[in-house]
C-alpha cells in the first residue's frame, strides 16, 4: 500500500465519521425539539408570552365581503383558479363533482333560484316559486327572459329534463340524492315508471313538483334549480352525457358569461353575455387559469391575475405587508374543526351507528367533558392561525347567523374544573405514575387520529396531546403519526370499516347550505364517525326537518335545543370556526365572495383600469 | 438483430403482465378509492354507494383486474373516474405537452452538455474545467424543485420573460400558428429549468470519457501522425467518448413519455407526470394503472432502443 492510498483510505474514514457524527447531532436536534414544543405547552399557561412571539392577530370582523366602486366600460378580469392539480373539466352542473369545476361553471351557468343569507330561496332569481299550504307542492315559473347562451329560451322541459337525466339509471353523477325526495324519482330510477310522478309541466315557462312529504330544509337547498338545455342533450345517451362535447368542450348556460374556448385542465376564456337576463355584463371578457397554490402570492404581486378563488390563510400575515396592489375580502368560512369520540362502529346490514359505549374508552360523558375543558382553542387560534380561526361554541357554526345560538356556555380552558370534574368521576391516578387510571383503576391510554397536512397539523395535533396531559389524560397518536388524508378517512369509518383503535380523531366539516345537521350526525348517516347515538338527539334532527318547522322561530328554537344537548353530551366537540379570505387587485369593483344574500351579482363584476394595479 | 429483437420483446411481455398485476393489487391495498374525496354533505352516502357499485369499486381486486384486462385487449383503458372521460382521450390529451416539454429539455439539455463536456475534458484541471466541475456538483445538489421554483421567480415572475403557468395562452385556437408559438414558448422556462439540472451527468460521464480516452495510444499515434490538436479532438477523441451519451439517448427518450412531476407541478405544466401524480392523490385508478403500463412499456422499449444504439455506434458491440 503506497502513501497516496494509505492518505485517501484516511480521508474516506473521516468523511465516514463526519457523516455518523452528523446523524448523531441531528437526532439530538430532534430530541431539543420535542423539549421545546413542550416548554411552548407550558408558556400557554403563563398567557400572552406566546402570542407576543407570533406576530400580529387579526380578527375577521375587520374584513369586509364586499368591494364597491364605480367599474369603467369593458375591460378583462384575470381570475386564478387556486389548484395544484387541473380542473377535471366536468362543466355542467349536472355532472360535475370536482370543487374546481364548479368554480369554472359559476362563471358562465347559474341556479335558478336566488338564496337569502339563510339560504332560503328568493324570489330574485332566474324563476319565481309558490307553495302550497301544505309546503309539499311547488310552482315555478322561469322568467321570460331567461335564455341559454345559443338563444334559446330556458324553458319547464329543460329543467324537468336534468331532473330525469340525474334519476336515470346509467346516470355517472353524484347528484341522485338531491332529487329523491320528489315523489315517483325512485321508481323512475328503479324502472318501475317511464316518467316521474312528481314533475309536472304546466306550460312552457311553469314547472310543478311534487315531494314526498314538506320539510323546510326544501326551501334551503332541497331542490335541485339547475336546468339542463334539452335541445342539446336530447340525443345523446345518459351514459355519455358527462364525457359529450356539450359538458367538455362548448358548454352553455344561462349565466353573465359564455364559454370562449377551454384549454382543458389549465385555462378558459369567457365573453359577456349580452343577452343575459339581469342586463348586460360590465366586463368585456374574464380569462380563467389555474395557478400552483406555490406561486400564488406572486401571480396576485404582478398582476398576472386580478384575484383567486382562494388564498391559503395561514400565509396572510406573511404577505400582508407586501402585497400592497391587492385588498383582502374576508368573512366567516362555512366549516368548523372538531374533535370526535368512537364510542361505537357501523352496522353495514341495517346501515345505522351501532353504539356501543360499555367497550369504548371514550364512553363516559365526564371524560369527554373534562377533555373539552383541558384545550385552549383560543390559543389555537391565536397561535396557530393567528386568530383568522378562534374558539368555536356549537356544533352549527356562526356562519348561521340565524341559527346559530351564542347565548349557549361551552366548556372553555379551564383545567382545575377538568381535573375536577375527572376526580368526581372517579379517575384517578393509582400508581402515581402523574396519569390518571380510569375508574376500575386500569391503565387508559386514548388514540388520537389527525390528518397530516400544512405546515401546524403536527405541533397542533401535539398541543392538544400535551393539554391532555396536563390534565393526566394520556393521549397518543395513533400508529404514533399523523395520517395521511385517504388513510384518515378509510379507518375513521368512511365507508363503514371503522378502526377500533381510534379513540378520539380530529376532523372537519364544511357544512350545506340547509343548517340540518342530520347529515353529519344523525343515527344512519354514515358521516357519524362517532357512531353515538341517542334518542333526544334523533328526536331533535327530526323536529328540526319536521313540517311544523316550516316555522322559523320554531326551527330556530329546536336548533337552539339541539346545540345546547350536543354540548351537555359532548360527543363530539368543536375546536375552531375559521374565515375565508380572498385577495381581489385594487382595480376589480364590485365583488362579492358570499354566495348567499349577496348584494352584488357577478355581471355586475368590474375593473376600474385597463391594466391591473401592480406595487 | 431482428432475433435479437423479437426475443427482448418476447421476454418483456411477461415483465408487462407481472407489472400490471402487482399494480393492480398495490392499488387496491391503498386507501380510498376515487369516491372518498368527494366526503361532502351534501351528496348522500346512498349516492356514493351506487357510483362505487356502478364502478365496480367493490369487487375484488381480481374481477376488477380481469375487466380491466378485457377492456386492454380491446384497446379500451377505461374510464377515468375524476375527468369523466375516456382514459386514452385522456392520455393522448397530455402526452402531447410532455412530450414537447421533453423535447425542449433534451434539445438544451445537449446544447448545454455536449460543449461543456468537451471544453472540461480537454483542459482537465484547469481553472475553466474547475468552474464546469463545480457547477455540476451544485447541480448534483440542487433538488429541481427548488431550482424550478428559483427559475421561475427570477426568470417568470421578476423579468417577466416568460409565461409562470400552463402550457398554451388561454383563448388561442388550436391549430394556428400563434398557438404553436405559445405552446413552445410556455415550455422554454420549464425546459431549460430541467435541462439545467440534468446537464450535470452529461457533462461529467463525458469529461471522464474524454481524459479517460485521451491517454490511449491511438491518440498518442494520431498526434505523431501530425493530426492537429482540433482535428485529434473533434474526430479522434470526440467519437470515441460519445459512447455512453449514446447509450443513454434511449433512457431518456422513456423521460420524454413519461414527464417530470415536480417540474410540471411548480408550472402548473399539464403532462403526464402531474397527470400520474394527481391520479393516485385521487385514487383515479384506472388511469393510474394504464399509466404504469404505459411508463413500463416506454422504459422497456428505452432500454432495447439504447442496446440498440449502442450497436450501431460502437461495432465492436455485437447483438447476437
Amino acid at each position: 500500500m503506497g502513501k497516496a492510498t494509505i492518505n485517501k483510505v484516511l480521508f474516506i474514514m473521516m468523511l465516514m465519521l463526519f457523516l455518523v457524527l452528523a446523524a448523531c447531532s441531528s437526532g439530538s436536534d430532534d430530541t431539543g425539539d420535542s423539549k421545546s414544543d413542550e416548554g411552548n405547552g407550558e408558556s400557554e399557561d403563563a398567557g400572552s408570552e406566546s402570542e407576543k412571539a407570533d406576530g400580529k392577530i387579526y380578527d375577521i370582523a375587520d374584513f369586509s365581503p364586499l368591494k364597491e366602486g364605480e367599474p369603467m366600460d369593458g375591460g378583462n378580469l384575470n381570475f386564478g383558479l387556486v389548484a395544484d392539480t387541473v380542473f377535471a373539466g366536468t362543466l355542467n352542473y349536472n355532472f360535475y363533482s370536482d370543487a374546481y369545476d364548479s368554480e369554472v361553471i359559476d362563471w358562465f351557468d347559474e341556479a335558478l333560484l336566488g338564496v337569502d343569507e339563510t339560504f332560503t330561496y328568493t324570489q330574485d332569481g332566474a324563476a319565481t316559486w309558490e307553495m302550497n299550504d301544505e309546503g309539499n307542492e311547488f310552482t315555478f315559473t322561469i322568467r321570460d327572459e331567461v335564455n341559454w347562451h345559443d338563444g334559446e329560451p330556458v324553458t319547464a322541459e329543460d329543467w324537468a329534463f336534468a331532473i330525469e337525466v340525474i334519476a336515470d339509471p346509467d346516470y355517472d353523477g353524484v347528484r341522485y340524492g338531491d332529487v329523491t325526495s320528489i315523489v315517483g324519482v325512485e321508481e323512475y330510477h328503479d324502472g318501475k315508471a317511464d316518467s316521474i310522478e312528481g314533475l309536472e309541466i304546466i306550460d312552457e315557462k311553469t314547472l310543478k313538483m311534487t315531494f314526498k312529504q314538506p320539510t323546510p330544509s326544501l326551501l334551503s337547498g332541497g331542490i335541485w334549480t339547475y336546468a339542463l338545455p334539452k335541445h342539446i342533450f336530447e340525443d345523446i345517451p345518459v351514459a355519455e352525457m358527462s364525457s359529450s362535447d356539450a359538458v367538455r368542450v362548448n358548454p352553455i348556460g344561462i349565466g353573465p358569461f359564455k364559454v370562449e374556448s377551454i384549454t382543458p385542465g389549465e385555462s378558459v376564456t369567457y365573453t359577456k353575455n349580452e343577452d343575459y337576463w339581469r342586463g348586460e355584463p360590465n366586463l368585456d371578457s374574464v380569462t380563467l387559469k389555474v395557478i400552483a397554490p406555490e406561486t400564488v402570492t406572486q401571480a396576485l404581486e404582478t398582476g398576472e391575475v386580478d384575484m383567486v378563488h382562494s388564498f391559503p390563510t395561514d400565509q396572510y400575515p406573511d404577505v400582508e405587508e407586501s402585497l400592497t396592489n391587492v385588498e383582502f375580502l374576508g368573512r366567516i368560512d362555512r366549516s368548523y374543526t372538531y374533535i370526535g369520540f368512537k364510542m361505537g362502529t357501523w352496522d353495514k346490514e341495517n346501515n345505522k351507528v351501532a353504539m356501543d359505549l360499555e367497550n369504548s374508552k371514550v364512553g363516559d360523558v365526564e371524560l369527554r367533558r373534562a377533555m373539552w375543558y383541558a384545550v385552549d382553542n383560543n390559543a389555537v387560534g391565536e397561535r396557530f392561525y393567528n386568530g383568522l380561526r378562534w374558539n368555536a361554541t356549537t356544533l352549527i357554526p356562526s356562519f348561521y347567523e340565524i341559527y346559530h345560538d351564542d347565548s349557549i356556555e361551552t366548556p372553555t380552558y379551564d383545567p382545575d374544573k377538568a381535573n375536577q370534574i375527572l376526580d368526581e368521576a372517579g379517575y384517578e391516578d393509582v400508581d402515581g405514575d402523574g396519569i390518571r387510571e380510569n375508574p376500575d383503576g386500569e391503565e387508559l391510554v386514548l388514540n388520537f387520529a389527525s390528518m397530516s397536512g400544512g405546515d401546524t397539523a403536527e405541533p397542533l395535533a401535539n398541543y392538544y396531546i400535551q393539554a391532555w396531559e396536563q390534565v393526566g389524560i394520556k393521549v397518543e397518536k395513533l400508529d404514533g403519526r399523523l395520517i395521511e388524508f385517504n388513510d384518515f378517512y378509510d379507518r375513521v369509518g368512511n365507508e363503514g370499516n371503522d378502526d377500533p383503535d381510534i379513540d378520539i380523531y380530529q376532523g372537519a366539516w364544511s357544512v350545506g347550505t340547509d343548517v340540518d345537521p342530520t347529515g353529519l350526525w344523525g343515527p344512519n348517516v354514515i358521516f357519524n364517525y362517532t357512531r353515538w347515538e341517542d334518542e333526544e338527539n334523533t328526536r331533535l334532527l327530526e323536529e328540526g326537518v319536521s313540517p311544523e318547522a316550516m316555522d322559523l322561530e320554531y326551527r330556530k328554537e329546536v336548533y337552539s335545543e339541539w346545540q345546547e344537548y350536543m354540548v351537555e353530551q359532548v360527543p363530539v366537540f368543536p375546536t375552531v370556526y375559521r374565515s375565508q379570505l380572498v385577495p381581489v387587485n385594487k382595480r376589480v369593483v364590485n365583488w362579492d365572495i358570499r354566495q348567499e344574500d349577496s348584494e352584488l351579482y357577478r355581471y355586475e363584476v368590474g375593473v376600474t383600469q385597463d391594466e391591473p394595479v401592480t406595487p | 438483430m431482428w432475433k435479437f429483437i423479437i426475443r427482448r420483446l418476447l421476454i418483456t411481455f411477461p415483465q408487462l403482465v407481472f407489472l400490471s398485476v402487482l399494480v393492480f393489487i398495490m392499488a387496491q391495498m391503498m386507501p380510498g378509492d376515487a369516491l372518498t374525496g368527494l366526503i361532502d354533505p351534501t351528496i348522500t352516502a346512498e349516492a356514493l354507494d351506487l357510483q362505487r357499485e356502478r364502478l365496480g369499486l367493490n369487487n375484488p381486486w381480481y374481477i376488477q383486474y380481469a375487466d380491466w384486462v378485457s377492456g386492454l385487449v380491446q384497446g379500451d383503458l377505461g374510464q377515468s373516474f375524476r375527468f369523466k372521460m375516456d382514459v386514452t382521450a385522456l392520455i393522448s390529451e397530455r402526452v402531447m405537452n410532455t412530450i414537447l416539454l421533453s423535447a425542449v429539455s433534451l434539445i438544451f439539455t445537449y446544447i448545454i452538455a455536449i460543449p461543456l463536456g468537451i471544453v472540461s475534458g480537454r483542459y482537465n484541471d484547469s481553472p475553466l474545467d474547475s468552474v464546469i466541475t463545480g457547477y455540476s456538483y451544485l447541480g448534483f445538489a440542487t433538488p429541481i424543485f427548488i431550482f424550478a421554483l428559483v427559475m421561475l421567480w427570477i426568470f417568470g415572475f421578476q423579468l417577466g420573460w416568460f409565461p409562470t403557468s400552463g402550457s398554451v395562452a388561454p383563448g388561442l385556437e388550436s391549430g394556428t400558428m400563434e398557438y404553436y408559438i405559445s405552446k413552445l414558448y410556455h415550455a422554454l422556462l420549464p425546459g431549460l429549468s430541467i435541462a439545467l439540472i440534468s446537464v450535470v451527468s452529461t457533462i461529467q460521464y463525458l469529461r471522464s470519457e474524454i481524459v479517460d480516452t485521451k491517454q490511449k495510444d491511438f491518440i498518442v499515434t494520431a498526434r505523431a501522425k501530425g493530426a492537429s490538436e482540433n482535428r485529434v479532438y473533434n474526430k479522434h477523441i470526440f467519437r470515441n467518448s460519445i459512447l455512453p451519451i449514446a447509450a443513454f439517448f434511449g433512457w431518456e427518450i422513456t423521460s420524454l413519455i413519461s414527464g417530470t412531476v415536480f417540474v410540471e407541478s411548480v408550472f402548473s405544466y399539464p403532462g403526464m407526470g402531474l397527470l400520474f401524480l394527481e391520479s393516485i392523490m385521487q385514487r383515479d385508478f384506472s388511469v393510474v394503472t394504464s399509466l404504469v403500463l404505459l411508463f413500463g412499456a416506454a422504459s422497456i422499449l428505452g432500454a432495447l432502443l439504447s442496446d440498440i444504439i449502442l450497436s450501431i455506434v460502437d461495432p465492436r458491440i455485437r447483438i447476437k
